[in-house]
């Protein structure tokens, strides 16, 4: 079996030794990464790690200065309707209201959709996060837990196969925070099929309670992949239980400290 | 601030700072900038300074005779003379307006698109900008008398020289504001999946509407001037016709009434540019 047949069967997203530079500085080294469809991948790391630009890559916003991404087989050259972000804060634009920024993705993913017929779909797919009441309403009208929402919103109606997310609850307060994790989880298990969702945060928590699967980036040496590590807790999680579990303890001790040592080595390189 | 100072020459410093200070004062709250001019104009510091120059005014025509044609007629001379004129003035001002409006629609539309496309498209950017520096900062009042002599009407040259007054602050204005988008409005776009038309028309033109309304206010204020220049040139109506052929007659009170009123002309379409900024911009909190 030729390399090209395998990768072909592999299907989902490969990430093929990829590294990245941004005026000369290193801000990621060789990651490779395989992540299979319908996957919920944490992508976790301190600031610095290139957690984020990973991200970015994946999305086709920024093009590796070495190795490649591949979709299915088929290599990202640039942002594409298969791939949906949330980014952390103004993923909205603010002249349009909820429902008009949910359709804009809802007319990407059916052209052919008559503009009562988009709106209708926008609606629906507001009311999927919560926000039946604040169609009509304008970003700032909304609260910071709203705007993810909607935002949440407009990523599922462009019915892409991936939703790329960068820390995007990283700006609620805890209580929102949960709610919005556990909207996220519910959305991606109601779809089939089930989208691959890369999801970036600092949060050791929420990298743990969201994730199949946790990929661990380190600051040292400019952004490099220090460990994948399967979520062995099986769903649905409840909260509670969850976080009071051996096994999360476990599995937060083992990451924390994989995080400690990467935070040391980075010190000893200055 | 840079940016501005890039693409404008250096010897229209005047309004450099026009144009930089309605965009980033928009931009930081607007709600609050217009609160401002609304509250300012009924603080008693305002009224003060009103009931002061009145006063003042009304002072000093008690020492000039008022029989014999005075060069600072009474302010109430003038009202006299303001009431009396308000036919004649009206029709002036319909008679400016027919050359100001399409001068400075032109200007709008195109000072917005060819500004807008300058600073997506790289190579317009670099074809127009250096023409923009050289062109642009020539007094727009130069043109007048070419104008008047190169085309067929003297509207046509009046809206020609209104229009080059009004163009190059929207079209610089425009320009930067679509350079200056912020980079999670393009990120957006691009992850859409919006064509370039989509994206411009969608997320450049209303992420640019501060800068060009900054714009459309400092090509207002030129409009007028350049409006009113123009007619003292050549016009055989108008409201700086109006001022130059009692001035000519040596009318004072009916001249000063015609200043007063174009003031107040100019102040009215200023505030009304306002409050469409305001409408446009709503989505600035």
């Amino acid at each position: 079996m030729n390399a090209a047949t395998r990768r072909a069967e592999i299907g989902g997203l490969r990430i093929d030794n990829v590294s990245f530079a941004y005026k000369n500085e290193p801000v990621l080294r060789r990651v490779a990464l395989d992540v299979p469809e319908g996957q919920f991948l944490s992508l976790l790391g301190p600031s610095g790690s290139g957690k984020s630009t990973l991200l970015r890559l994946i999305a086709g916003l920024e093009k590796p200065t070495r190795g490649r991404i591949a979709w299915k087989g088929a290599e990202i050259a640039g942002p594409g309707i298969d791939r949906a972000v949330v980014f952390q804060n103004y993923s909205l634009f603010p002249w349009f209201t909820a429902q008009g920024n949910v359709a804009l993705a809802v007319a990407k993913a059916h052209p052919d959709f008559s503009r009562p017929q988009r709106l209708q779909l926008a609606r629906d797919y507001l009311s999927r996060v919560g926000l039946d009441d604040a169609a009509e309403k304008y970003p700032f009208q909304l609260s910071g837990g709203m705007q993810q929402r909607a935002a949440i919103a407009r990523a599922l109606a462009l019915e892409a196969p991936v939703l790329l997310m960068d820390e995007p609850f990283g700006a609620l307060d805890p209580v929102n925070r949960g709610k919005l994790q556990d909207l996220l989880i519910d959305a991606w298990k109601s779809s089939s099929p089930r989208r691959t969702i890369i999801f970036v945060t600092h949060d050791i928590d929420e990298a743990i309670y969201l994730g199949d699967r946790v990929a661990l980036l380190g600051a040292s040496q400019g952004g490099r992949l220090l460990a994948e590590i399967d979520v062995p807790l099986h769903r649905p999680r409840q909260r509670a239980d969850f976080f009071a579990s051996t096994e999360f303890r476990e599995l937060r001790e083992n990451i924390a400290e994989r995080l400690d040592e990467d935070i040391i080595s980075s010190l000893a390189t200055i | 601030m840079f940016r501005i100072m890039t693409l404008k020459g250096s010897s229209d410093e005047m309004s450099e700072l026009e144009t930089a200070q309605p965009a980033e004062s928009g931009l930081a709250s607007d709600e609050g900038s217009s609160a401002i001019n609304v509250h300012s104009f009924i603080a008693w510091e305002a009224i003060a300074l009103w009931t002061f120059i009145l006063l003042a005014w009304q002072v000093a025509s008690f020492f000039i005779d008022q029989e014999a044609n005075p060069l600072l007629p009474a302010p109430s001379a003038v009202g006299q003379a303001l009431l009396d004129s308000l036919p004649e003035l009206w029709k002036g001002t319909v008679s400016s307006f027919y050359i100001l409006l399409p001068g400075y629609a032109l200007a709008v539309i195109g000072g917005t698109a060819l500004g807008l496309l300058a600073g997506v498209l790289p190579g317009l950017g670099r074809a127009f900008f250096p023409f923009a520096r050289v062109v642009s900062p020539i007094p727009p009042t130069v043109y007048i008398p070419y104008a008047i002599a190169v085309l067929p009407t003297f509207r046509m040259s009046a809206v020609f020289v209104v229009f080059i007054g009004a163009f190059w602050p929207i079209f610089h204005n425009a320009a930067i504001g679509a350079q200056s988008i912020e980079a999670h409005y393009r990120d957006n776009a691009r992850v859409l999946g919006f064509t370039r038309m989509e994206s411009l028309v969608r997320v450049v033109f209303p992420g640019s509407l501060p800068h060009i309304f900054a714009g459309m206010g400092v090509g207002l204020g030129f409009s007028f001037i350049l409006l009113t220049v123009a007619e003292l040139f050549g016009a055989n109506a108008g409201l700086g016709r109006f001022i130059q052929y009692y001035a000519d007659f040596a009318d004072y009170p009916r001249m000063v009434a015609g200043i007063i009123y174009t003031g107040a002309v100019t102040w009215l379409s200023m505030t009304l540019l306002d409050r469409l900024r305001h409408r446009a911009l709503f989505w600035l909190r």
